[in-house]
């Protein structure tokens, strides 16, 4: 590409295809859709762990779990992400109260994420569990190549700039959007949600008996049907719908513990959300 | 030891209205109390001065802004700099979609060019007291302010890897004016001011097309639904200006025209105002 300077109206540009542009058109936004787009760190999988459904159950749920992944590592690379559960509650229901705006619940509601990541790398450490703070993303192939399991927290680092939400009242974009963003950025296999639930049902099977499993479904599906509650943020079907790489997710039951041997031996098991059109030009 | 509630480790007090529900839950917000959050800073001016359009033409417009600026902060009013990148910036974007990066990957590298103006700044203005600052000093800024400090910052949001592919193409939809309104609405700003070369809104673009005009006050929603193709402000700032608790409308001047930016800070209506349509009761 040339660097040639270009000037005359006053502004010096450097030569390039977005040269004069705002960046804002519609029509040049269009035009950057296509072309192929690159796997940073391709072969690994992620696995985000639920807070409140699978960390706030303490040993009898963490510690099975931490087997499969250990057991499970020999065979494939794991980055492992955490939410924060019942103290990221708390933690929203005071600030809210306290009239906090919607950065500043962002902002301080990493810290218990990081209180679970710890007690994940506390656990993991024997089987090369390391912290994996934002930082040090480009350092992932050398951790991954030596046999190491990074652990890092869900919530996208966007803090004070949290933008307004579209639904509700809180950051929209907490740990399941994080993950999913972080996956998609560096190429991943695939992302497998941990939580408490056998997948995703119609409604809620404790209350309403009829209401089953839903193996497999579109994000877009989901986003029409509003369901009024699901095991995951709701800003996570939009990130689905826009992936290029990723294409979907998988939600398995961390309490049973074959469920995620199951992901991983390519049985059913859970429920897949995946993008509605293939967006994938690679 | 530890005591549970519903197979999760629970100390007494620790419930709240969040307590045992998912984030996702829209019931949960029907029922939440209607408040409006505080105002962090909320005698403090958002100032975006623009990439391309001003710091890319170097001395000529530059000083002239700053002499306004200084004389502003002279006279008491207070203000955060933020900058944008420009061409340099531009340049970046392209050779990144040549290579077949991901957006979050853009978002990354387009991140260092506004960094670069904003240390310009504040070499230019250290004598007036410009300081720089970083997304992690942010809690820093009343110290700043009460030592009549000129606070520079990048216009950049903190996502960078974690930027979300667009709906359409593969350009970052938060570069500098998004981050700049974000802050401005976390900080329950006075106001947000973008410093560009243009007088402010136009039917069009000016720089393209003659025939376009200048649209003294327009509606959000109505620009994103029937707005021309080129917009002279990044299209997430007009819909999180729809979202927002407290910064419901921004201007655009020319800082090009003597006496515009100093002006604005007065509170005068100079530019182009773009507002949101209806305040919402959130």
């Amino acid at each position: 590409m040339s660097s040639d300077l270009i000037s005359g109206d006053g502004r010096v540009h450097v030569k390039s295809g977005l040269m004069r542009e705002s960046l804002v058109s519609k029509a040049l936004n269009e035009a950057t859709e296509g072309g192929p787009i690159r796997r940073m760190v391709p072969d690994v999988n992620f696995i985000a762990i639920g807070g409140q459904s699978i960390m706030d159950r303490g040993a009898e749920a963490v510690l099975p779990l931490v087997d499969t992944i250990v057991s499970l590592r020999k065979h494939h690379k794991f980055i492992i992400g955490v939410g924060g559960g019942a103290r990221v509650r708390h933690t929203y229901a005071i600030g809210m109260d306290l009239g906090l705006p919607i950065g500043g619940l962002a902002r301080v509601m990493g810290a218990i994420e990081e209180q679970n990541r710890d007690i994940l790398v506390f656990l993991l450490a024997p089987h090369g569990g390391i912290t994996f703070i934002k930082d040090h993303l480009q350092d992932l192939p050398m951790w991954l190549d030596g046999g190491m399991i990074p652990v890092c927290i869900g919530q996208p680092p966007y803090h004070f700039f949290e933008p307004p939400p579209l639904n509700g009242r809180l950051p929209e974009n907490g740990t399941d959007v994080g993950l999913f963003l972080m996956a998609e950025l560096i190429g991943a296999k695939r992302i497998v949600y941990v939580k408490d639930v056998d997948g995703l049902y119609t409604a809620d099977p404790d209350v309403d008996h009829q209401a089953h499993l839903i193996p497999n479904i579109t994000a877009q599906e989901l986003i029409d049907r509003n369901l009024p509650d699901l095991p995951f943020d709701r800003e996570l079907l939009r990130c689905v719908e826009r992936s290029r790489l990723l294409g979907g997710f998988h939600l398995v039951n961390g309490l049973k513990s074959e469920s995620l041997q199951q992901v991983f031996d390519g049985k059913k098991t859970g429920s897949v959300v995946r993008a509605s059109a293939e967006r994938n030009f690679s | 030891m530890s005591e549970k509630r519903e197979g999760r480790i629970w100390i007494a007090g620790m419930d709240n209205v969040f307590s045992g529900q998912t984030i996702a839950n829209l019931d949960m917000y029907e029922k939440l109390p209607q408040s409006r959050p505080v105002r962090v800073l909320p005698d403090v001016w958002v100032v975006k001065i623009g990439g391309q359009s001003i710091m890319d033409r170097g001395r000529e417009a530059v000083f002239p802004i700053i002499e306004e600026l200084v004389a502003a902060k002279e006279a008491g009013i207070q203000f955060v700099l933020c900058v944008g990148g420009g061409t340099r910036a531009r340049h970046s974007y392209a050779l990144g979609l040549d290579l077949g990066m991901p957006t979050g990957a853009l978002a990354k590298i387009g991140a260092s060019i506004p960094v670069q103006n904003a240390r310009m700044l504040q070499m230019l203005t250290a004598k007036h007291g410009g300081i720089m600052v970083y997304h992690d000093d942010l809690e820093k800024l009343p110290l700043y302010l009460a030592t009549k400090c000129i606070p520079i910052m990048s216009g950049m949001p903190p996502f960078e890897f974690w930027e979300k592919t667009p709906t359409t193409g593969r350009l970052p939809s938060h570069r500098t004016d998004a981050g700049t309104y974000l802050l401005g609405e976390f900080l329950g700003a006075k106001g947000v001011i973008y410093v560009k070369d243009e007088d402010g809104l136009f039917t069009a673009d000016p720089k393209k097309d003659p025939g376009a005009e200048l649209v003294v006050h327009a509606d959000a929603g109505e620009l994103l639904r029937n707005g021309p193709d080129d917009l002279i402000v990044e299209r997430v700032v007009l819909e999180y200006l729809q979202r927002a608790k407290h910064v419901r409308e921004i201007c655009i001047v020319n800082g090009l025209k003597k006496g515009q930016v100093l002006a604005a800070l007065r509170g005068r209506s100079v530019g182009s105002v773009i507002t949101a349509e209806v305040p919402t009761s959130r």
